[in-house]
């Protein structure tokens, strides 16, 4: 199969696109061309069909095809590459489009493997219906591969978004990492607003607050626009043990998580979340890269209730009943958190004493009563529940996160001790999975629980892990024998499941 | 199709010529053989040879060098100090290193258990690691050049984890590497990497 005509000059478009700023900094550093507006015309268009030419022959030499048991993509204008990918290894298929690939009626569509850190295979571009068909093929091949007489069945939706939760995402899912580009800005505002006033502590107790304010609301709009944009018309489906999601305003995303290669679930609710009563559910599978963590979030935000209901059918795990560490690891952190306090007291009094500046250091000594709440709150939201066939491990207090791990689904695990820890016989156990948010630092982990319940944990944690892998397969042998004794031929199921 | 397996299974009941998925049908017949094998394979807490200390103690020492270099070249620029602190940085660097070095060996063990390959090491941070057979992905044996001097290597364990090769033994002669390699993959087979991920 090629992909579609129109792609030849979607893709051509694009690239010049993506060169924009060469021409850019190419007009305005030779001034000497001093043609204007038609020279820059003139470079674009030769520019573009310098990029049509090539286009057409990466289209030309483009192919892919979609056998029983492979996609097979021959690809390459100069270096050819022929790559084959099984379907019983595909994890996650996904199309999006963006406005002008919606206006042309084309679409993007990405698998993923657990293998290898980018997208294994892209079609850029195909026509929205035969995006449609790959995916809904790729599924049904993908069941075939398992049982044959699983009839295909009708989606039933599961989620979808209301327009109330969509603007409250937009308050609840303030980014931080917007916040400190707000925050940059600050500067530049600052001083003119201080310099109306002559004591620099009243001004600086004036402009604070305000200029807090300031960041939050203008931080809250531009999430709260990001949130919206995102997970515009958010839909949730099932179809047999997959679900289907779709979301976007401008540019439109709709994928498929087959439900056998989920790893791990996570529910956040970060503080504003919990008060309102609202939760999200991220589904983590081993395809994505890792820093794709957006495009997992099986439900953005929903009523806490529902969205354990919808993690309980994905993973059925019990009622969840958490143990915390014990009250020596809440002196820890009062411990630390104090001595970031008095840091700060420390050196806004150095700064008082030894530099020009005069203001109100004693402030500061405020933040220490409030590192003894944080100490608490922190050792309050931590947790940890060992159940027959999960591990749920919960902590953060601005965002709190609860990781249900399936035995099933570890790949190593450690627990660890810093000399800190030691002095208190605390010790931290760490849960890998091949989940791919593992590379930040939220890693499933049971914090400075007692050093012995850890070395436990460890332990009970290899044990069960064994104990699933042996009764997975003898579930399988089962099937297997059966399946022989009506005598039907099923393929091998394939290993990474 | 099943009849003529059912017929093979018959005569050969263990033949090679059967679909993995016939074969892991009796799996518990198999393995059997292999149990002894396993016992053979698995044993007790194992240190690392001492000459990787004198790895670690350079590895260390590059390290505080490189430190004192850049100290030295910031503080003949800065007003105070001088270029001897780059000096003082480094044998002290260097000091502390080797003290970790000898603390690192003797903490460092490892074990070859019945499903488990076990880790235990770290001076400042103590860490023990588990890592199952069944998740073992491929394991690799390594050499860098300091390793080389001192008839070293390093086996290394990957698993599907996103810690990466957070699984791996340094401070073996070769033979000990290439046998703890043979052995992790014998283990590694007989436990049916069939779950990998």
């Amino acid at each position: 199969m090629k992909l579609d005509p129109l792609s030849i000059p979607f893709r051509a478009a694009e690239s010049i696109v993506r060169l924009a700023w060469v021409l850019v900094v190419f007009v305005i550093g030779s001034p000497a061309l001093g043609g204007g507006v038609s020279s820059v015309l003139g470079l674009v268009v030769t520019g573009f069909v310098i990029a049509l030419g090539y286009q057409l022959v990466y289209y030309q030499r483009f192919e892919y095809e979609l056998t029983n048991d492979t996609l097979d993509i021959v690809s390459g204008v100069i270096s050819r590459r022929d790559r084959e990918i099984p379907i019983g290894r595909v994890q996650n298929v996904d199309i999006s489009r963006n406005v002008f690939q919606r206006a042309l009626g084309v679409a993007q569509i990405n698998l993923e493997t657990a293998g290898g850190s980018s997208t294994e295979a892209s079609l850029r571009y195909v026509s929205h219906e035969e995006a449609k068909r790959l995916q809904s093929e790729l599924g049904r091949l993908k069941r075939g591969a398992r049982d044959e007489t699983e009839e295909e069945q009708p989606e039933r939706e599961l989620f979808s978004i209301t327009s109330k939760e969509l603007s409250l995402l937009g308050v609840v899912g303030i980014d931080l990492r917007l916040l400190s580009v707000v925050t940059v800005l600050l500067p530049v505002v600052a001083p003119s607003l201080r310099e109306q006033f002559a004591d620099p502590l009243l001004g600086l107790a004036v402009t604070a607050p305000l200029a807090a304010a300031g960041i939050v609301a203008v931080t809250a709009v531009i999430s709260g626009i990001i949130a919206v944009a995102n997970y515009y018309g958010f839909r949730l489906a099932r179809r047999n043990d997959e679900l289907l999601y779709e979301r976007g305003l401008l540019q439109r995303y709709s994928g498929s998580i087959p439900l056998e290669k989920v790893q791990v679930l996570t529910i956040s609710e970060n503080v504003i979340a919990r008060r309102l009563g609202y939760a999200s559910l991220g589904v983590e599978t081993a395809g994505y890269a890792p820093g794709d963590a957006e495009s997992q979030s099986a439900v953005p935000l929903a009523d806490r209730d529902r969205v354990f209901d919808l993690a309980r059918s994905v993973e059925n795990f019990e009622e969840i009943a958490f143990e915390r560490p014990p009250k020596r690891a809440r002196e820890r952190y009062v411990v630390r958190y104090s001595l970031v306090a008095l840091i700060v007291v420390g050196s806004a009094f150095a700064a008082d004493t030894y530099t020009g500046l005069t203001f109100a250091w004693y402030v500061t000594v405020a933040l220490v009563p409030l590192a003894v709440v944080a100490a608490h709150l922190k050792w309050l939201n931590l947790g940890y529940a060992v159940q027959s066939e999960y591990i749920v491990l919960r902590q953060g207090f601005w965002t709190r996160t609860i990781t249900v791990v399936p035995y099933y689904r570890v790949q190593t695990v450690l627990d660890s001790q810093t000399v800190l820890q030691r002095r208190r016989r605390l010790a931290t156990v760490v849960v890998d999975t091949a989940g791919s948010s593992g590379l930040t630092n939220r890693q499933p982990r049971a914090l400075d629980i007692d050093e012995s319940r850890a070395k436990e944990l460890r332990e009970t944690v290899a044990d069960r892990l064994q104990e699933m892998v042996r009764h997975r397969r003898s579930e399988r042998r089962r099937a297997r024998l059966q399946s022989i004794e009506t005598g039907r031929e099923e393929a091998p199921s394939e290993s990474v499941s | 199709m099943d009849e003529r397996d059912g017929d093979r299974m018959r005569e050969r009941p263990f033949g090679e010529d059967l679909t993995p998925a016939i074969r892991r049908t009796d799996a518990e017949n198999r393995s059997d053989a292999s149990v002894a094998d396993i016992d053979e394979l698995i044993g007790p807490p194992q240190t690392l040879e001492s000459e990787i200390q004198g790895v670690w103690a350079i590895q260390s020492a590059v390290s505080a060098a490189i430190l004192g270099v850049i100290a030295a070249v910031a503080f003949s620029v800065l007003s105070v100090g001088g270029p001897w602190v780059g000096g003082v940085l480094f044998v002290v660097g260097t000091i502390v290193g080797i003290a970790l070095t000898i603390l690192r060996y003797r903490i460092w063990t490892y074990q070859v258990r019945s499903d488990s390959l076990y880790l235990r090491r770290g001076v400042v941070t103590r860490v023990n690691t588990v890592a199952p057979y069944i998740r073992i992905q491929h394991v690799d044996t390594r050499r860098g050049p300091v390793e080389r001097v001192f008839g070293l290597a390093t086996t290394v364990v990957y698993t599907a984890g996103s810690r990466g090769a957070d699984v791996s033994i340094p401070g073996l002669t070769p033979e000990r590497a290439a046998d703890l390699q043979a052995r992790l993959k014998q283990l590694a087979i007989a436990a049916e990497g069939e779950d990998a991920v």
